[in-house]
């Protein structure tokens, strides 16, 4: 089988827009976390978000889809800026395109005309030249890169949420791995950050409603956790053989080694108590690497800041890290990004592997004091030096999917 | 090393020809044709003429043994987990495979957001201008919507609930929401089982484009044919590799011959749309269990997204 190297990385973050500004942000534990700007949520029990507020050059056309839709802008910016590091123009048949994201955006003011829902009104005001679209198909990313890029073999919208970025980067992994593709553009994009999405996770009681913590409010395995706080953004990477990078002289940022992916079976908004998934989750993508546990020198947590979560992932870790957890530097980034939902796999994984390479993992600026439960070796007052040549990153979705992925070094040997 | 054989050992439908696997491959061996009808919420609209094609009413409660978790689904999802319950009972997996030895290959179509779950948000929340006021929204219209409505429009959760009712605790990949997602999960159901990764594949989809926002969409994004008729429909398959289900005394329905998914030139071609209406995401997985189970249907779908899945089933059965 082949070694799968990563030759390009795009970052959209809350913290940072493109790969210097984001590892500058995560390493300084400079969080993107505020009130949210994008819509008036002050009727919202839930008033803070991790937003992109940064500009993104986009084309005219793709402007218009992310009017309707932020994140498709996000998945755009971040796609392009990993296929210019890669050195890759278009996409051909022999590769692979691979993108996660959640959920659908309605446009709920284009149903009111006349005070009232209106609804043969809104789909005539649809229908006419340049109407405004009612409901925005998550497959909208996927189809403009197709368009300017070119039909790859296989163009999939993944949509299993809190993991989708992980499933498509650990999808594509294997997939080049195979040989069943030469190159993989894969990654996540996201953005809840609407009245729909903030309003029914409000209503589930997922988020945080501190709202006077501010930029501290999503709080991964604190005492004070409350609940996790909204983000928005996109990673994307390219992946293709280790041989072929060094082949054409590009630049190897790190390599994946490891991928697994597992299901509760148990619940929709609450994790397996024991944490079963989860730890199978990570001993499968432990075993797929060929790599004991004992050589992972950093892990980065899905750490959301809710109370389940967080003292379950951490049990997790323990169980599957037995003899090393006391030692094991564990990065929080949602403590700084807040939790992009579809596209959190694929930036965590960004964060893990810059991590690597910079040989330092990033702090969790929002933790105090650890909550009952949630011991770990936690990251904290800075960024903690990394000496090994592995890494692993966790994503726990929503609904009971799991996943995780093992990463080294690049020029691990 | 050759790849193994794959064979299917069970299978569960629910689509506007019937409301189990048999009653679907009856009613399409005797050239039936889904009943249509017109939505009143489109009457007033340039899509008056769109018909949709709707299942018969499913007493999901007694299909899936008890009312857990019902108030989480969907119309898409109570569809999907009803195929995938009959899927797994014909199979007879429980006990003989262990749950994270089963993996789970899904898709979804678009979201459906039901006019009447959505006004009642939209209608607390207008201003005095007459706006829709998204501060109102906060403040009073949120109360007024299902506190579970992210359930019911996440596109993931259908596949969820299939895994916690089922049982299953391996691998998953979930896509959305054409035709050719709905191909996409076969070929990694397929990869699964070939690499040794699960023992068994719970593979399948699910999709309800019978809403008069999800016809909209689909209309303004050009999906639609000037006759075609949306559908709602759901399939599941569980797919094993031969040599283990024929020692474990398995049902053999079919053996898989062949399958891909590449992308083409033309989209929309689907061959039980005429007949069953147009399910989207679900078209693969419905053709794929009426072959499987002997009807005479050409497993050759392409949808919006220009991919197209093509599967050869021999029947064993």
């Amino acid at each position: 089988m082949r070694r799968v190297a990563v030759t390009g990385l795009g970052v959209v973050a809350p913290n940072g827009v493109g790969v210097p500004a984001f590892w500058r942000a995560l390493r300084a534990g400079e969080s993107g976390i505020g009130r949210i700007a994008s819509f008036d949520a002050g009727g919202f029990e839930v008033q803070l978000a991790g937003e992109v507020e940064q500009q993104l050059s986009l084309e005219p056309e793709e402007r218009e889809l992310a009017r309707g839709d932020r994140k498709v802008g996000f998945a755009l910016a971040a796609c392009r800026e990993a296929l210019a590091q890669a050195g890759v123009a278009a996409l051909s048949p022999a590769s692979l395109l691979h993108l996660g994201t959640s959920l659908e955006v309605f446009d709920l003011g284009n149903l009111v005309a006349h005070g009232r829902v209106d609804f043969p009104a809104a789909v005539r005001r649809a229908l006419a030249p340049g109407g405004r679209a009612l409901q925005h198909p998550l497959d909208a990313a996927v189809r403009r890169l197709v368009q300017v890029l070119g039909r790859p073999g296989r163009a999939l919208t993944n949509c299993s949420a809190c993991t989708a970025g992980a499933q498509a980067i650990g999808h594509a992994f294997r997939e080049v791995r195979a040989g069943r593709c030469d190159l993989a553009l894969c990654g996540g994009f996201d953005s809840m950050v609407n009245p729909l999405g903030v309003g029914g996770f409000q209503l589930l009681g997922a988020l945080s409603t501190d709202n006077a913590r501010g930029p501290t409010a999503c709080r991964p395995f604190d005492a004070a956790r409350r609940g996790t706080v909204l983000g928005e953004g996109a990673a994307a990477v390219v992946l293709e053989p280790l041989e072929h990078a060094l082949a054409r002289g590009m630049p190897v940022l790190g390599e994946v080694v490891g991928y697994g992916s597992t299901l509760d079976a148990h619940g929709l908004s609450a994790p397996d108590p024991q944490g079963a998934g989860a730890v199978r989750a990570m001993r499968a993508a432990l075993d797929d690497a060929g790599v004991a546990p004992a050589r992972i020198c950093h892990a980065n947590a899905h750490g959301t800041g809710t109370l389940l979560n967080d003292e379950i992932e951490a049990r997790a870790i323990r169980e599957v890290f037995a003899a090393t957890w006391p030692q094991l530097p564990v990065s929080a980034t949602k403590s700084t990004t807040g939790h992009l939902i579809g596209a959190a796999g694929a930036v965590e994984f960004a964060a893990c592997l810059l991590a690597l390479a910079a040989g330092e993992a990033p702090p969790n600026p929002s933790l105090d004091k650890v909550g009952a439960g949630c011991e770990l070796c936690h990251v904290v007052g800075g960024p903690a030096r990394l000496d090994g040549e592995f890494a692993l990153t966790n994503s726990f979705g929503f609904g009971g999917q799991n996943a995780a992925i093992v990463l080294r070094r690049a020029h691990g040997g | 090393m050759a790849a193994p054989e794959v064979v299917v050992t069970g299978a569960g439908m629910v689509t506007p020809l019937g409301g189990t696997a048999a009653e679907c491959v009856r009613a399409w061996r005797h050239g039936a044709a889904a009943e249509r009808r017109a939505l009143p919420e489109l009457s007033a609209t340039p899509l008056a003429d769109r018909l949709v094609a709707r299942p018969a009413a499913v007493d999901a409660a007694a299909r899936l043994g008890g009312r857990r978790l019902l108030k989480y689904m969907s119309d898409a999802a109570v569809l999907g987990c009803v195929a995938a319950h009959e899927a797994m009972q014909g199979a007879c997996v429980h006990g003989r495979i262990a749950p994270q030895r089963i993996g789970l290959f899904g898709a979804t179509g678009l979201a459906a957001a039901r006019i009447d779950e959505i006004a009642p948000l939209i209608e607390h929340s207008i201003d005095a201008q007459g706006e829709l006021s998204l501060r109102l929204l906060g403040e009073r219209g949120l109360a007024q919507t299902n506190p579970l409505l992210s359930f019911k429009i996440l596109a993931n959760i259908p596949a969820c609930i299939v895994s916690i009712l089922e049982d299953v605790r391996g691998p998953s990949y979930v896509f959305t929401p054409w035709e050719g997602q709905g191909g996409a999960a076969f070929l990694e159901a397929h990869e699964a089982l070939a690499s040794g990764e699960v023992d068994a594949a719970l593979v399948g989809a699910t999709d309800d484009a019978t809403h008069a926002v999800t016809i909209a969409c689909l209309a303004q994004r050009g999906v639609l044919g000037p006759d075609d008729v949306t559908a709602a429909g759901a399939a599941y398959l569980v797919l094993e590799r031969r040599a283990d289900a024929e020692r474990a005394g398995a049902p053999l329905l079919a053996r898989v011959r062949a399958m891909a998914l590449r992308p083409v030139d033309v989209a929309g071609h689907d061959p039980l749309g005429a007949r069953l209406g147009r399910t989207l995401a679900a078209a693969p997985a419905i053709a794929f269990a009426l072959q499987a189970l002997g009807a005479q249907v050409e497993v050759r779908v392409a949808g919006a997204d220009r991919q197209e899945f093509t599967a050869e089933l021999e029947v064993l059965a």
